[in-house]
């Protein structure tokens, strides 16, 4: 089963290479617009050996992680006490539901001129993309602990801590693995458009918008690639990973997919 | 009339809060009042660009490339979607590659876009359909594959024909995920815009005027922008899907509110 949806898979991606193939080679449009596969998979091949395109993908993996994390740091104990006491949830609901539909990169001039260019502006975007999922899933998560399970853990003499940790923590984990892989793919979202317009000179973001001044296609395609790639191994390896070795093992969470 | 009061209170207080927040920052604070402005210059810009028409207009020609661009990709990704719910070959055909692209940011597109189609309203609308298509179809197809087996076997057993099979069962028993991905597909659809407005330097739209005025360093007209943002974008979802799903699937008991 496992091999035929593999075979599938490249089935279909080598369809969709040589429709690309032939279209790049049709002379509809000028090969400086459409490149061919070969072109992309030597630029690809050129940056990777250079260096260049390591470089890129450390300067964008420094950014992202660190708005990411600082989310999380932040999201997950408010969204816990949102979902605990009333009162925090009366106070920090409404600005959620109000902020949380900007998008962050409407905020990229006003990052630009607080922050400067650079590396500040683009973390500080990170953070505001990726801090609300956090927090709306963390709070929706908490509420939704089962309240036998909490009245049972009292009825067994939990105090406050213990029930903390070993129920509302615990019971409220897919929630919040969910809201980081949801913040995480805005995070990723924020950072190539914050690296295009907060203009630095390293990340993929950058490149890309980069090699548009030089009608560098080809680099752009491989870059685009890279990006892929890399959010769909966040996605599959890192989050995947995690949420199997815990949610997925205390038999909380059905299908995990892998 | 104090119980009207009450509620509205109570929602009003943590705006409150960060104003004053934000005033007192704005006074304190390390920024020069050119880039931190006062609540009441930020006001006063929003007033004053309303009255004169600029905000609305920028806000409307945004609006219309949203609708413009979300119906492209909505139309597209429901026709994939059911294709791929409907058929093997279509299934095998598209699925990997709509998965492979679906977590590339959109705006990632977006100076390819600028070289294929040039700058300005074109390139704009179809990122936007493109962006907002990859959810909808992702969910059309969920749809679809998560319709009872029984409902259909029981539609052909009382003699139903291909055609109403689609329009009686499958579309409607695919509707809910339908209205979950149409409902990603807009925020999708409306991030991208907003940033793709910077890129493409329409002439017209509210990421455009956020972005001209940084660079006449006028933070006030900004944050007025972004506010507007934020206004349109909150009532896209709290008015327009939650009004759709009241409408149909809550209606037809197939979704609780």
């Amino acid at each position: 089963m496992r091999v035929r949806s593999t075979l599938g898979a490249l089935t279909s991606i080598a369809v969709a290479c040589a429709v690309w193939e032939g279209f790049a080679r049709s002379g509809f449009v000028a090969p400086a617009l459409a490149p061919s596969l070969e072109a992309i998979g030597a630029a690809f091949v050129r940056m990777v050996l250079s260096g260049t395109l390591l470089r890129h993908t450390l300067y964008t993996l420094y950014r992202v992680l660190f708005g990411f994390v600082l989310a999380g740091a932040v999201g997950v104990p408010i969204g816990i006490l949102m979902g605990r006491f009333r009162r925090v949830e009366r106070f920090f609901g409404p600005l959620v539901s109000v902020l949380m539909p900007i998008p962050s990169l409407a905020w990229v001039p006003v990052f630009i001129l607080w922050f400067g260019l650079g590396n500040a502006a683009t973390i500080a975007l990170v953070f505001y993309a990726a801090t609300f999922p956090v927090i709306v899933n963390t709070w929706t998560g908490v509420r939704s602990v089962n309240r036998l399970w909490i009245r049972s853990a009292e009825a067994m003499g939990a105090d406050e801590r213990a029930l903390f940790h070993k129920v509302v923590l615990p019971g409220a984990l897919p929630f919040v693995i969910a809201g980081l892989r949801q913040s995480f793919a805005r995070a990723w979202i924020a950072v190539v458009g914050g690296e295009m317009i907060a203009a630095t000179s390293w990340g993929l973001g950058w490149v890309i918008f980069d090699s548009k001044e030089f009608l560098r296609t080809d680099v752009m395609m491989a870059s685009l690639a890279a990006i892929g790639m890399i959010g769909l191994a966040f996605e599959r390896l890192v989050f995947g990973t995690f949420e199997r070795r815990t949610v997925g093992r205390w038999g909380m969470v059905k299908a995990v997919r892998g | 009339m104090r119980r009207a009061l009450v509620p509205f209170a109570e929602a009003a207080f943590p705006f409150v809060v960060v104003g004053i927040l934000w005033q007192a920052f704005a006074l304190f604070g390390p920024f020069p009042p050119k880039l931190f402005p006062q609540v009441q210059t930020i006001f006063a810009a929003f007033i004053r660009l309303t009255a004169s028409g600029i905000l609305p207009v920028h806000a409307l020609s945004t609006i219309l490339r949203l609708i413009l661009g979300f119906l492209i990709g909505a139309v597209a990704g429901v026709a994939f979607g059911i294709a791929m719910g409907r058929y093997r070959l279509a299934e095998n055909l598209l699925l990997p590659i709509i998965s492979l692209g679906n977590p590339i940011p959109g705006l990632a597109y977006a100076p390819l876009f600028v070289i294929w189609f040039g700058l300005g309203n074109v390139p704009a609308v179809l990122l936007v359909g493109f962006a907002s298509a990859f959810p909808i179809v992702l969910n059309t197809w969920t749809g679809v594959k998560a319709i009872k087996e029984i409902w259909i076997r029981a539609a052909e057993s009382l003699g139903a024909r291909d055609r109403q099979l689609f329009w009686k069962i499958v579309l409607p028993g695919a509707l809910p995920y339908i209205l979950t991905g149409l409902r990603i597909g807009v925020a999708r659809a409306w991030r991208v815009l907003v940033a793709v407005e910077m890129l493409t330097s329409v002439r017209l739209g509210l990421g455009w005027l956020i972005f001209g005025a940084r660079e006449f360093l006028n933070t006030d007209v900004m944050l007025a922008g972004i506010a507007v943002i934020g206004i349109v974008g909150l009532a896209l979802e709290k008015l327009v899907f939650q009004k759709l799903e009241a409408l149909t699937v809550v209606r037809w008991g197939m979704m609780e509110q």
